[in-house]
């Protein structure tokens, strides 16, 4: 593995910018997360990985409270971020999701025009002032996707037409545009080829510079190419948390090691 | 009671099918020596097929004789009607079924002992008041019976006896070589299977074609109609004319225009409250109801669906009507004092509960379609921080917007197809004006009217009933083929 050697991996000694403590979760009468401590920085990649139906999506999905959508999900436990606690009853979930985006697993544009894609966050959330001023947004957002010059010139072709590579970067570009402090990636990958791949995680290391980026991944070759912090989680507990090198290379938890050399998964 | 010949036959021609059935499922066993792993079927296929091949191609035949047969004794005796019989202003056609009356009277004189089979071949009606004869057991006949329309019924009584007896002869004997070879075919090797299944084929695509071409007969059927009264009544003045006054004495007015403003008016309102009562019902059951909510609301939604349209008709005439008048009528009795609405049936009463007709139909097509919109869609969306209702109004509803579309269609043709509520509830009246409170018609009722009661159907007042459901039909299918062109289209964006 060419990538194990980029190891040399600047963390600075960031703030943290989500702190989550004894976070449990049910779903109906199945425990799914049990007793997840987990501390994310800002400015920094934190990569989940683990088995199938280990938890992570889910854990993901409380981060900015997903979970609430579906009827017999139930989370306990404390998540902050920037030390306010996101379930506390005065948090409306709606302006939390702004704050928090997230990027699905399959590319999922809405049936719309690129260029109402990207605008749909700013619009519900009154971030323009005025047209030219959405404009700028929308732009700055495909730029900042990496995808502005593959569509700057048919912006109001749909945006459904492009393809899988190029839709989940403008779903990572309508995430981007409601301008939020975290981006939360489910397998933003997994329905990707080899080299559109590369591209969104070409992307994922420039966003690093202005959000705390969470990313699930089967692909522990990715979670080493991207991140800076590793959590493996297995069967709802989180086994190991830390640098991603020190993961990767030398593992405290015989379980991290059987997963990452792939004799459990 | 006794069988007829035919009926005998069909006795004899199953009997054979179950006797062939055994027969060759116990040969094929018995090639096989008993082990019926050895056999390539399973031994009832070789059953089933001998009993196809026994049965299938004689009952084929028996029923196109059946049909054919009268047709052809029908050619044979026609020219045994001399002119001077076919009176003035009757037909040959009317003096052909005296020819069957009278033969039939025969056959139920002979029947009920009456009369001798002999003597019914050889009566003659100078000899006997054959009028009488039949009106004692039961026949009555309209005049004196003509000496050769009695010898044309004596004729049709032989054709008919000789025909049935030939068809008995080739039934039993098709029946019999199908028996036969079927069963010596019934050897170990022989792909039993294979041939049933041709045969189950073969019944699924008659079940499809008859459907089909039973449509394609409705069609034809109207169109000839159709075509009969464009010969008596110009084409022009049915599509561009502006009145509607059919006069039974004939010199009618009978243009499609006025009722065709009815039919429509009617609908637009029936969709005026159908639509959004419908989709809004759709979307809180799709997007906001719980389970518990929507599996007990549901049910109850669609019984409005199971309710008969007759019903909604009484409803319409005994409920809405009156509330209608007394709120918009009676003058300074009714609820704003006001004279508008002077009776029960309106454009708006037919139009309200048409609307309440439709409104299940309307919502649990848009609840499919709305739940057919990918949960993924409504994630990007709550994911990006909108609320629920900015989530259906500007992803959720865009997404599904065709096939709503598609749905408001097939509302549409089924409240332009819509009977009994329009003939209670709306009128008839046939006039063009915008006054909702007033009473006007449909395309639908005045079919009705149309065909009620003593009809000529020779008459272009009568006839016109088909030019009116012809071109119901074409309109309707039209909106019914572009809402499945709009609901296919929609189907495969997601797919």
């Amino acid at each position: 593995m060419n990538d194990m050697r980029i190891l040399e991996r600047d963390v600075d000694a960031n703030a943290i910018k989500i702190a989550a403590k004894g976070v449990q979760v049910y779903y109906g009468d199945t425990h799914a997360i049990k007793d997840v401590d987990v501390d994310i920085q800002d400015k920094t990649v934190t990569a989940f990985i683990g088995p199938s139906g280990c938890g992570k999506s889910t854990f993901l999905r409380c981060l900015n409270r997903m979970n609430d959508t579906i009827d017999v999900a139930r989370v306990e436990g404390d998540i902050r971020i920037d030390g306010e606690d996101i379930y506390d009853k005065a948090v409306d979930p709606v302006q939390l999701r702004a704050k928090v985006g997230m990027v699905f697993q399959k590319p999922n544009p809405f049936p719309k025009s690129i260029f109402d894609n990207v605008a749909y966050g700013p619009r519900i959330h009154g971030l323009a002032k005025n047209k030219s001023d959405l404009d700028d947004i929308v732009e700055r957002a495909l730029r900042r996707a990496a995808i502005w010059n593959e569509v700057k010139d048919r912006l109001a072709a749909p945006g459904t037409g492009l393809s899988g590579g190029q839709q989940q970067r403008l779903c990572i570009a309508r995430a981007v545009a409601t301008e939020p402090e975290v981006l939360l990636m489910d397998e933003p990958c997994s329905a990707l080829d080899p080299i559109a791949t590369a591209q969104v995680e070409e992307l994922i290391d420039e966003l690093r510079q202005n959000y705390s980026v969470v990313i699930v991944t089967h692909s522990m070759q990715q979670a080493a190419r991207v991140s800076q912090k590793t959590a493996f989680f297995h069967l709802g507990n989180l086994v190991e948390y830390g640098e991603t090198g020190q993961i990767f290379t030398n593992p405290e938890d015989p379980r991290t090691e059987s997963y990452i050399t792939g004799r459990i998964g | 009671m006794a069988l007829s010949l035919t009926g005998y036959v069909v006795l004899a021609v199953l009997v054979l099918t179950i006797a062939a059935f055994f027969a060759a499922k116990s040969k094929a066993k018995s090639t096989a020596n008993g082990d019926v792993r050895l056999l390539h079927s399973l031994p009832n296929y070789y059953g089933y097929n001998a009993a196809m091949f026994t049965a299938v191609p004689a009952l084929g035949i028996m029923l196109i004789w059946l049909l054919a047969q009268p047709m052809m004794i029908e050619n044979s005796v026609f020219k045994l009607i001399p002119e001077r019989i076919v009176e003035e202003g009757s037909s040959r056609g009317l003096v052909m079924s005296d020819v069957r009356r009278v033969a039939e009277g025969l056959d139920i004189a002979v029947a009920q002992g009456a009369i001798t089979d002999t003597e019914a071949d050889n009566i003659r009606s100078e000899a006997r008041d054959i009028r009488a004869l039949l009106g004692e057991v039961g026949v009555a006949l309209g005049s004196d019976v003509e000496p050769e329309v009695l010898f044309a019924a004596q004729e049709y009584r032989t054709l008919s006896s000789v025909g049935a007896f030939w068809m008995a002869v080739v039934v039993l004997g098709v029946a019999f070589i199908g028996a036969a070879v079927s069963i010596v075919v019934s050897k170990a090797d022989f792909r039993a299977r294979n041939t049933v299944e041709r045969g189950a084929l073969a019944l699924l695509i008659l079940a499809a074609s008859l459907a089909i071409m039973t449509t394609v007969g409705i069609v034809l059927s109207m169109l000839f109609e159709s075509i009969n009264f464009f010969r008596l009544h110009s084409w022009t003045d049915f599509f561009f004319g502006g009145s509607w006054a059919p006069n039974f004495r004939g010199d009618s007015d009978l243009s499609i225009l006025p009722l065709l403003w009815g039919t429509l008016y009617i609908s637009v309102i029936a969709l005026l409250v159908a639509v959004p009562i419908g989709l809004f019902a759709a979307i809180y059951l799709s997007e906001y109801a719980g389970p518990k909510v929507r599996s007990a609301a549901k049910p109850l939604l669609e019984i409005l669906a199971g309710i008969p349209t007759i019903v909604y008709g009484l409803f319409a005439l005994l409920t809405v009507g009156p509330a209608l008048v007394s709120i918009f009528g009676r003058g300074d009795q009714g609820l704003l004092g006001v004279e508008w609405m002077s009776g029960a049936t309106a454009v708006l009463t037919a139009g309200l509960v048409m609307g309440i007709m439709l409104i299940p139909f309307v919502s649990s097509l848009s609840d499919d379609i709305i739940n057919a919109v990918p949960q993924a869609m409504r994630d990007g969306s709550f994911g990006l921080g909108a609320t629920q209702s900015e989530t259906i109004r500007q992803v959720v509803l865009p997404a599904a917007l065709p096939g709503i579309v598609g749905a408001v269609l097939l509302a549409a043709s089924r409240a332009i197809g819509e009977t009994m509520i329009v003939v209670l509830g709306a009128g008839a009246i046939a006039k063009f004006s915008l006054n909702p409170l007033e009473a006007m018609t449909t395309i639908t009722t005045r079919i009705v009217s149309q065909l009620t009661g003593d009809t000529d159907f020779a008459s272009p007042e009568t006839l016109v009933a088909f030019a009116l459901g012809l071109t119901l039909f074409v309109l309707t299918l039209g909106l019914n083929v572009l809402a499945l062109y709009i609901v296919r289209k929609y189907r495969e964006q997601y797919e």
